[in-house]
């Protein structure tokens, strides 16, 4: 048992090493940064859209001026930048973070016809977005959208629940979408490193 | 074919989910009772146009937000949107954080106790003035410092003496402070802050704060501590409200 549990933990770290030196290398390369950059500016503002439960969105498609609503979602741009002053900001943004990452690596998986491997991990990475875009917020604030799911589900009695549940998916969230960066950071450094190899050949036989 | 198909199950879940979402936001229980008690209201609900209801707790840091940026700005809200607009707004006090947290004994007890207090300053009829001096109080002793019940707090407010809500000192004029003290710890108060915030939580679906102005309405306050931001803010859901009257 305890060498299952130590093979599993060393081959973890080793794919976690290798996942990090792919996630390295595509960074370096402008596609796949620009890929990273635009998924993470959008992500980040998506959840800071929400980062208030629904009150953003229902001003959105509520009776005021066109001009209130552009203001609307200008200003979610400052809060996005306003997330990197509180606890609960970063959280977003490490949610981000993990969400463009995978973006990333789903683009490079799937351009490299790892379609199977990129198709695994859109599902679970989208698991992992959607339990963390449910789940961020203050349950009993009126600032999450988990409430009203489950109180539609399950009645007004179920917002005493909605804090621990609230919790719960938060960690399945962050497990969830680190699974999936090593999973495909792994398939990526395969992919890059036999390209690399096969780039190599190519030049020799040349 | 069958990837496609799974593709449209989680599209059609995702879907599903979200729209649960806006749909139980969008319709909340409604209140039968139209006035639930009169020193908490601004304006007049028989000639009113508007009506706008907005269910608190004064632990609720969210709630106080709003509740901040009202009390500076009270006089403009009664002028452009009680005289103007004819807006008749009540307060609807309750201690919901209670009972979505039962077992923790500091934000249960706190909660009732502030909820009675305010209860009791409105039978002295001064529930204003004692509402602008405990939310200046909580926000300067805890809430700006990070401590509530709100995302990313750094830790809960303590357990606080019944006095912390009835101890005014000079502060309001007119108000019977041992009367103050007195009421909150009596029955009657107790059985109707009881009546009011079970009322509440047949119609508050989503936590607090919650906002009925007429029938817009909306879960949490998109504020961040600055009043003149907040206010902005307070009165946008405002403009929202008298858009939604049908």
């Amino acid at each position: 048992m305890t060498k299952k549990v130590k093979y599993l933990l060393t081959t973890l770290s080793d794919r976690t090493k290798f996942a990090m030196v792919s996630i390295g290398y595509l960074l370096r390369q402008p596609k796949y940064l620009a890929c990273f950059i635009v998924s993470l500016f959008l992500f980040l503002y998506v959840l800071s859209f929400f980062k208030n439960g629904s009150s953003n969105f229902l001003l959105l498609f509520s009776g005021i001026s066109f001009g209130a609503k552009m203001e609307l979602l200008g200003k979610v741009v400052l809060d996005m930048f306003a997330n990197f002053t509180d606890l609960y900001g970063l959280l977003i943004i490490a949610l981000s973070i993990l969400q463009a990452l995978t973006i990333m690596l789903l683009v490079f998986t799937w351009s490299h016809r790892e379609k199977e491997h990129a198709i695994d991990g859109a599902s679970t990475g989208s698991i992992g977005a959607i339990f963390g875009f449910v789940a961020l917020g203050c349950p009993t604030c009126g600032i999450s959208l988990l409430t009203p799911l489950l109180t539609a589900i399950a009645g007004t009695g179920a917002i005493a629940a909605a804090e621990d549940i609230s919790r719960v998916l938060i960690v399945l969230a962050f497990v969830l979408l680190i699974y999936t960066v090593i999973k495909l950071g792994y398939i990526s450094f395969i992919t890059i490193s036999t390209n690399k190899y096969k780039e190599k050949k190519y030049a020799k036989g040349n | 074919m069958q990837k496609a198909i799974r593709a449209i199950a989680v599209l059609l879940i995702v879907g599903f989910l979200f729209a649960l979402i806006i749909y139980n936001n969008t319709n909340p229980g409604k209140s039968d009772i139209k006035v639930w008690n009169e020193a908490m209201t601004l304006g007049d609900v028989e000639t009113a146009e508007h009506i706008f209801y907005d269910y608190t707790d004064i632990m609720c840091p969210y709630c106080d937000k709003f509740a901040l940026a009202m009390d500076a700005h009270l006089e403009d809200f009664k002028k452009e949107y009680v005289e103007e607009k004819k807006v008749f707004y009540e307060l609807r006090l309750t201690n919901l954080l209670a009972s979505y947290h039962p077992d923790e004994d500091g934000l249960v007890a706190n909660s009732t106790n502030s909820a009675a207090a305010g209860y009791c300053a409105a039978d002295q009829n001064k529930f204003w003035e004692w509402y602008g001096w405990i939310l200046k109080k909580l926000d300067n002793d805890y809430f700006s410092k990070g401590i509530g019940d709100s995302a990313g707090a750094k830790q809960r407010v303590p357990k606080l003496d019944v006095s912390y809500f009835t101890k005014v000192g000079d502060k309001i004029e007119d108000l019977d402070e041992n009367e103050l003290s007195k009421c909150v710890v009596s029955d009657s108060t107790s059985a109707t802050v009881k009546k009011w915030s079970q009322k509440a939580s047949k119609i508050v679906q989503s936590g607090l704060p919650y906002y009925a102005f007429n029938s817009y309405v909306s879960p949490g306050f998109d504020g961040n501590w600055e009043v003149e931001h907040d206010w902005k803010n307070a009165k946008t859901m405002f403009d929202a409200g008298i858009a939604s009257k049908k």
